[in-house]
């Protein structure tokens, strides 16, 4: 296969923007690698357009969000039940998280890092994908709205209310 | 109330901006090449039309534009004679009724594939725009 080369070379630039996106909106380690994997497989149909083109970042970000809102949509209700469950097997998105900020980071730092992305990953869907919406892929309010067919007000309101749960986590670390 | 909301945006905002971006985690590429390669074994058939041969693309529209020809050019096969004799009342009706159009309908089935095939194209030349701009 002759685009194997350069595609693997793609996807060694792209695979930790796709990851972090995949990551962060559905907090979840396997379900973002899934996400990934779906993405770069779409990616590899058209990569003849792709290959070079300045617009495939955009592509590849447009492209995650998609389907990771269609997993969220898909799969909400088998993701809410082993969300309540304490993941025990294996990687988890908590370890994976803290052995990388450790290395780059002081280790209290690092324990502060991990907790406030933890405490992302707990807020319910519909308030932890538009904040992370918002604040890491720079979308407005209006657009989040549009993106998840829901009203504004609903959308100001549910960032509103994971905001305050990160703000309380924050005074708490502050505290300490 | 207002201020104390655009004051918690902020604050949150610049904590969670200071956040390092989750790497990817070492499995994820060769689980990704593993699955092109897969991917890239299938065969052509099974694949979206635009992804086939060329030379097979070419030959699965031969069959289309030979029938349109044939529509077009009325040498649509006669049926058996036993088949004409039972069935006056609808070559009655055919020539009545879709004989007259038949020219201006075969016009609009291809404008309507042309029309498709444009929007496809600008619909593809749109998304990757737009994806560029962000």
């Amino acid at each position: 296969m002759t685009d194997a080369e350069p595609f693997e070379a793609f996807v060694r630039r792209y695979q930790d923007m796709v990851f972090a996106t995949a990551v962060r909106l559905l907090g979840n380690v396997s379900d973002a690698e899934d996400a990934a994997q779906t993405v770069f497989l779409r990616a590899f149909e058209r990569y003849s357009q792709l290959a070079g083109h300045p617009g495939a970042g955009g592509w590849l970000k447009t492209a995650t969000r998609n389907v990771c809102f269609n997993h969220l949509s898909r799969y909400r209700a088998r993701w809410k039940f082993f969300s309540e469950l304490d993941a025990s097997d294996g990687e988890t998105y908590e370890s994976t998280l803290e052995s990388q900020v450790s290395r780059a980071l002081g280790i209290e730092a690092a324990d502060q890092h991990a907790r406030l992305e933890q405490a992302i990953r707990n807020l319910p869907d519909h308030q932890r994908v538009p904040l992370v919406l918002f604040h890491f892929e720079e979308l407005s309010y209006q657009q989040i709205a549009d993106t998840m067919k829901v009203s504004l007000a609903k959308v100001k309101s549910d960032i509103h209310r994971g905001r305050e749960t990160l703000r309380r986590l924050m005074t708490d670390d502050a505290r300490r | 109330m207002h201020e104390d909301s655009d004051e918690l945006e902020t604050l949150v905002d610049r904590e969670l901006k200071r956040l390092p971006a989750p790497r990817a985690p070492q499995t994820l590429l060769p689980r990704v090449m593993a699955a092109v390669e897969a991917w890239a074994q299938r065969p052509w058939y099974t694949r979206a039309w635009f992804a086939w041969p060329l030379a097979w693309r070419i030959a699965s529209l031969a069959p289309v534009a030979l029938f349109v020809y044939a529509v077009w050019a009325w040498r649509v096969p006669a049926p058996p004679p036993t088949v004409v004799a039972a069935s006056d009342a609808s070559r009655a009706v055919w020539a009545a009724l879709i004989e007259p159009f038949l020219p201006y309908i075969v016009l609009v089935v291809l404008l309507m594939g042309a029309i498709c095939a444009a929007i496809g194209l600008a619909l593809n030349y749109v998304l990757l725009e737009r994806a560029e701009q962000r």
